[in-house]
C-alpha cells in the first residue's frame, strides 16, 4: 500500500508552547488512523497542519504527494473540525450544498444521498440552530464528505455523540475506507481506538508509539490500550525521547 | 438583595471592562477627538470663499457731483473689503467655466449700463451668476453680495442726491440646481451614502466575526476556495443588500420627502454601489481587529464618523479650515460624496465624475488587498 500521508519532524510553536514537537508519521491509503491522547497533546494541531490550515515551523509533511500547505490537495481533502462549524442560520441540506459548492459543486442527489447517510432526513430543512449537538455532528460529518474526498481529516468526530451513533459512525468510517478512502481520526477515547487499522499514541506535541492495537499492546506488555498508553507516556519520560 | 452579590457583580463587570485595554483607551480617547472635530468645525471661520467681478460699468458723470458716478467699483471696492470673499476680476464670457471647475463660487456681473441706469432709475438690479449645488453658500453669497450693495449706494446717498434708501434687486442665476433646492436636496444625496457605508460596514464586521468565531472561515478555507473568491463573495452579496436598501431609501425620500435632483439615477447607484464594495472592504479589514461584537461597535466612532465629520457630508471641504482639509482626502467618504452631489445636484454624467469613481475604486482595491492579508491562515 503506498503512503498518502507522510511528516518528517514536523512542528509548530506558538510562541513558548510546543503543540506539535517534531512527529514523524506515514498513513497509508485505505487505512484508518487514529491519533489517540488526551486533550492539549497537540492531536488538532497536527491535523490542521496536515490540511494546510497552518504553516509548519519546522519538519515537513507530504499529504497526496504534495508538500503541505498547498491549495491544490483540498479539492481531494475533508476536514470536520472539532467545533461544529456549521452556519447556524441554514438548514441542513444548505449547508451541506454550501460546502459541495465551494469544493467544485456536486448534484442535488449527492445532498439528498448524504442526508440519508446521516440520517437526518426528516430535518433536512431544520434550521442548525434548531439542532441538538448529536444532528450538528452528523450535520458536520456530512459537510466534510460531500466532495467524495481521498483523505478524511476528522477532529474528534464523535466527541459528545450517543454511543448508538458512534457506532453508525464508525460503521460507516469503516465502509468508507473500504471504498477506498484514507481516515484520519483524532480522539482521546480509548475504546474507539480498537476499531483503527492503526495507531498513533499523542503525548505532548510527540508521537510516542505507532502501530495496531494489538502491537502496542504487545510492545507496552499491557492488556488495554489505556495501560498501554500509560506505559508509553512513561517509557517517553524517563528515556526522554518517545 | 444582597448588597454584597451587588458590589460582586459590580466589581466583575468592572475588572472585565479594565482588561480590555483597547475599550477603556476609546472610551476616553474617542470621544475626546470627536469633541474635538467636532468644536474645529462648528467655530471655525469659514474658508473665504472666492467670488468673481465681471466689471464692464461705464462710469457716467453728472452734472452736480464731483466724479464721474461709478457704482460698480464702488460695489466691488464693499466686496474686496468683506472678509467673507476673495475677490477676482473675471471676464463675463469664462464665468460658466470658473464656477464649473469649482475656482469661483459666484459671478457678479456689472452690465457697462449699470451706473448709467442707476442715475436714470435710481435703482440697482444686481446680476449674480452662483454654482447653485450648495444652497446654504448660494444663500449666503447672495445676502453678503446685497448687503454690499446696499453700503455702497448708502454711501452715495450721503454724499449728495436723495435721502431715501436706494432699492437693491438680486437678479440670481443658477449653473446648477436653483432656488427651488434647499438643504435637504444638499444633504439627501450623501446620506445616502453614508447609510450604505454604515450599514455595510457594519454587516461585513459582523458577519465576518461569526464566521472567525464560528470556525465557519477554517472549514471555509478548508476548502479549495481561496480568500479572494471569499472576499468577493462577500462584496457581492452585501453589495446587492445595500443596493437594494438604497433603492428604497431613495424612493422615499424622492415620493415622499419631494428631494430635488438633477442626474442619473443609474449612476448614483453605481457610486452607491462602488462605496458598498469599500464598505466591504473596510468591514473585513476592522474584524479581523475585533475580538467580539462589542468591539465591532466600537468601530463605528472610529472609522464611520471621522469620515461623516471630514468627508464634507455637513461642511462642505472647501469650507473647512485649510489645517483639516488635507484629512479630508484620506477618507473614501469625501470622493462618493463628491460624485454624489455631482450627480443629484449637477446632473453631472460619467465623463464628468470618473476620478472620484477612479480613487473610490483605488481605495477599495488597497483595501481589499489589506483585507485578505488579514485573513492568515495562520490563526492560531
Amino acid at each position: 500500500m503506498d503512503v498518502i500521508v507522510e511528516t518528517s519532524g514536523i512542528r509548530k510553536h506558538f510562541g513558548p508552547v510546543r503543540a506539535v514537537d517534531g512527529v514523524d508519521m506515514a498513513v497509508r491509503t485505505g487505512e484508518i488512523y487514529g491519533l489517540l491522547g488526551p486533550n492539549g497533546s497537540g492531536k488538532t494541531t497536527l491535523i490542521r497542519l496536515l490540511v494546510g490550515l497552518l504553516r509548519p515551523s519546522g519538519g515537513s509533511a507530504r499529504v497526496l504527494g504534495r508538500a503541505v500547505p498547498d491549495k491544490a490537495i483540498l479539492a481531494q481533502v475533508g476536514y470536520m473540525p472539532q467545533a461544529n462549524a456549521l452556519y447556524e442560520d441554514l438548514t441542513v441540506r444548505e449547508n451541506i450544498a454550501f460546502f459541495g459548492e465551494m469544493c467544485g459543486g456536486v448534484s442535488r442527489h449527492r445532498v439528498d444521498e448524504l442526508i440519508a447517510l446521516v440520517d437526518l432526513s426528516d430535518r433536512a430543512d431544520s434550521l442548525v440552530r434548531t439542532l441538538s449537538g448529536g444532528m450538528r455532528q452528523r450535520t458536520s460529518l456530512a459537510c466534510a464528505l460531500v466532495h467524495k474526498p481521498r483523505l478524511l481529516l476528522l477532529d474528534e468526530p464523535t466527541v459528545g455523540v450517543d454511543p448508538q451513533l458512534r457506532v453508525a459512525f464508525w460503521d460507516y468510517f469503516r465502509q468508507l475506507a473500504r471504498d477506498g478512502a484514507t481516515l484520519i481520526v483524532s480522539s482521546h477515547v480509548m475504546d474507539e481506538a480498537e476499531r483503527c487499522d492503526r495507531l498513533g499514541f499523542m503525548r505532548q506535541g510527540r508521537l510516542l508509539a505507532e502501530g495496531t492495537a494489538s502491537d502496542l499492546r504487545e510492545k507496552a506488555g499491557a492488556d488495554t490500550l489505556e495501560e498501554a498508553f500509560i506505559r508509553f507516556a512513561e517509557r517517553g519520560l524517563e528515556g526522554g525521547q518517545p | 438583595m444582597s448588597a454584597r452579590r451587588i458590589f460582586a457583580i459590580a466589581r466583575r463587570v468592572m475588572r472585565q471592562i479594565l482588561r480590555d485595554h483597547r475599550t477603556v483607551g476609546l472610551l476616553l480617547v474617542v470621544p475626546t477627538v470627536l469633541l474635538t472635530l467636532g468644536a474645529i468645525l462648528f467655530r471655525a471661520e469659514p474658508a473665504p470663499m472666492s467670488l468673481g467681478i465681471a466689471n464692464r460699468d461705464q462710469p457716467v458723470a453728472v452734472p452736480m457731483a464731483a466724479r464721474p458716478i461709478a457704482i460698480g467699483e464702488q460695489i466691488a471696492a464693499q466686496l474686496a473689503a468683506d472678509g467673507m470673499f476673495r475677490v477676482r476680476d473675471v471676464s463675463e464670457g469664462e464665468a460658466d467655466a470658473l464656477l464649473r471647475d469649482g475656482s469661483v463660487q459666484g459671478v457678479l456681473v456689472f452690465a457697462p449700463d449699470f451706473s448709467a441706469q442707476f442715475v436714470r432709475n435710481r435703482k440697482v438690479v444686481l446680476d449674480l451668476r452662483l454654482e447653485g449645488s450648495n444652497p446654504g453658500r448660494s444663500a449666503a453669497i447672495a445676502a453678503r453680495v446685497t448687503q454690499a450693495a446696499i453700503r455702497a449706494l448708502a454711501g452715495m446717498a450721503a454724499g449728495g442726491s436723495q435721502g431715501a434708501e436706494p432699492p437693491v434687486t438680486l437678479n440670481a442665476t443658477y449653473l446648477y440646481a436653483g432656488p427651488q433646492f434647499d438643504t435637504l436636496d444638499f444633504v439627501a444625496p450623501v446620506f445616502l451614502g453614508f447609510l450604505a457605508l454604515f450599514f455595510v460596514f457594519l454587516l461585513t464586521c459582523v458577519s465576518f466575526l461569526r464566521e472567525r468565531a464560528q470556525a465557519t472561515m477554517e472549514r471555509l478555507l478548508a476548502t479549495p476556495a481561496s480568500r479572494a473568491e471569499i472576499v468577493l463573495g462577500y462584496m457581492g452579496g452585501l453589495g446587492l443588500f445595500a443596493l437594494l436598501q438604497v433603492t428604497v431609501i431613495l424612493c422615499f425620500t424622492i415620493w415622499v420627502l419631494k428631494i430635488h435632483y438633477l442626474g442619473s439615477l443609474a449612476l448614483l447607484f453605481l457610486v452607491i454601489a462602488l462605496l458598498a464594495v469599500v464598505a466591504v472592504s473596510l468591514g473585513i479589514l476592522a474584524s479581523a481587529f475585533a475580538r467580539n461584537e462589542f468591539q465591532v461597535v466600537q468601530f463605528i466612532p472610529l472609522v464611520i464618523f471621522p469620515q461623516v465629520l471630514l468627508g464634507g457630508t455637513i461642511w462642505a471641504v472647501e469650507e473647512m479650515p485649510s489645517y483639516l482639509q488635507p484629512f479630508a482626502y484620506v477618507v473614501p467618504l469625501t470622493y462618493a460624496n463628491r460624485a454624489l452631489r455631482d450627480v443629484m445636484l449637477k446632473g453631472w454624467r460619467l465623463g464628468d465624475i470618473w476620478p472620484n469613481l477612479l480613487i473610490l475604486a483605488a481605495f477599495a482595491v488597497v483595501l481589499t488587498l489589506l483585507g485578505v492579508r488579514t485573513m492568515r491562515r495562520d490563526v492560531a
